[in-house]
């Protein structure tokens, strides 16, 4: 646990804490974070990560960077644009800060690369815009005892809730099944505010924070919800789903598996 | 300042506010509580606020003395966590 | 009966069940909508049969899957 001058002076405001001090600091050094989906929720989230110091960051997106992303994706520029979104962030994050590692994973999350890419990680973020990968990402977490943050945003409003095995419900538990293609908007079609996803990330974020460094209550067992037009948030208590089909007593799924594709409609 | 044992030190002159405090602060952490950290710090800023700040944070200040050269030596000993 | 809708107190008739409720309150997506009632989920089949009582919480939760 030794620092350099010029850790010392970069995570002055967090060693200054009582409850993060140099023993959280080193925490969060030595801490895995893995970011999936270099997006609205995933660039706030990305940001923050890296300039706390968390040490080794995965970035997993299967796209490149597109100028309507600009909008709310502020890990990305301009300048980037038509790069792949994971070497856009990566080079943003080191700019920010050199010390972290930053692995990027180009492609989507899949049921055949999900517990390979989850291994060596502490803690995964949800930043995906859709519910296969929403899912998927739950069933891997649950399966191989991983915490994880969940976020959903459109239009004015976003929620989220953290997982962690063993104290609370599961993303499974809240909604049983993805519901079927274009049965529920997307931020496509229905659009969202920018800040939005600054807001929510920045959450997921302070999550991961606060589980690495093992201080404050998680929004475990509970729903996050912000309305941001009627300015509200709402802490709705989440139950165990007796018969939750990958946490429950007698689960049926019992490897991670693909749901159908999100429908490729284009506005 | 043969009247405390040392149990470490650390220079914190070799850095600026807020930097000092936290760079007093990490080497505190390291120390089981009750043990005693002598830090050698510059005249002027560091004096006038290091000693009040860890005192603040509950260590206790035991001694500080005035080196000749513009340096000083504190004696800390580190409070309960 | 007194019912406790999304945090907010609201009068409604004896007998309602969950399903019309959801119709009440013109939920948006009423066929994806989970229910959770007095701290337990309700099963989507069973929207129908579940008669809510004086007292009761109820919670809606909704799908959200933007986040790209």
């Amino acid at each position: 646990m030794s620092f350099t001058n010029e850790q010392l002076e970069r995570y002055s405001r967090h060693i200054i804490l009582q409850e993060i001090g140099a023993r959280g600091q080193s925490k969060l050094l030595k801490a895995r974070v893995l970011i999936i989906g270099a997006g609205g929720l995933g660039a706030p989230a990305a940001l923050y990560l890296a300039a706390a110091g968390v040490g080794t960051i995965g970035l997993v997106d299967g796209d490149a960077v597109d100028l309507s992303n600009l909008q709310r994706q502020i890990i990305h520029s301009t300048r980037t644009i038509g790069q792949s979104k994971v070497e856009s962030a990566r080079q943003t994050l080191a700019a920010l800060n050199p010390e972290v590692k930053v692995l990027t994973h180009q492609g989507l999350l899949k049921a055949d690369n999900v517990l390979e890419l989850f291994r060596d990680y502490d803690f995964i973020i949800d930043g995906t815009d859709n519910f296969p990968a929403k899912f998927l990402i739950n069933d891997a977490c649950v399966l191989t005892r991983k915490p994880f943050s969940h976020a959903g945003i459109i239009r004015f409003q976003g929620q989220l809730l953290t997982y962690v095995p063993g104290e609370g419900p599961c993303y499974r538990c809240v909604f049983e099944n993805p519901p079927p293609p274009d049965a529920v908007p997307t931020c496509r079609q229905a659009g969202v505010v920018g800040a939005m996803g600054g807001v929510i990330g920045s959450l997921q974020a302070m999550e991961a924070i606060k589980y690495l460094v093992g201080v404050g209550r998680l929004l475990t067992g509970f729903l996050l919800t912000y309305d941001a037009l009627a300015m509200e948030f709402r802490k709705i208590k989440l139950p165990r789903r007796k018969n939750c089909a990958v946490c429950g007593p007698e689960p049926t799924i019992t490897e991670p598996f693909d749901h159908e594709p999100p429908a490729a409609c284009e506005l | 300042m043969p009247d405390f044992i040392i149990d470490a030190t650390v220079d914190i002159t070799d850095v600026v506010c807020p930097v000092t405090f936290v760079k007093a602060k990490v080497a505190l952490e390291e120390l089981e509580p009750g043990r005693v950290l002598a830090i050698r710090l510059n005249d002027g800023e560091p004096v006038q606020n290091v000693p009040r700040s860890l005192k603040d944070e509950g260590h206790q200040v035991l001694k500080l003395a005035a080196n000749g050269d513009g340096t000083y030596d504190l004696l800390v000993r580190k409070g309960a966590d | 009966m007194n019912l406790v809708i999304a945090g907010q107190t609201k009068e409604y008739p004896e007998g309602l069940t969950v399903s019309r409720l959801i119709e009440a309150e013109k939920v948006a997506t009423p066929q994806y909508v989970s229910v959770s009632l007095n701290d337990e989920f309700v099963k989507s089949g069973d929207f129908g049969s579940t008669v809510l009582r004086e007292g009761d919480s109820v919670e809606f939760l909704y799908f959200m899957g933007g986040g790209g």
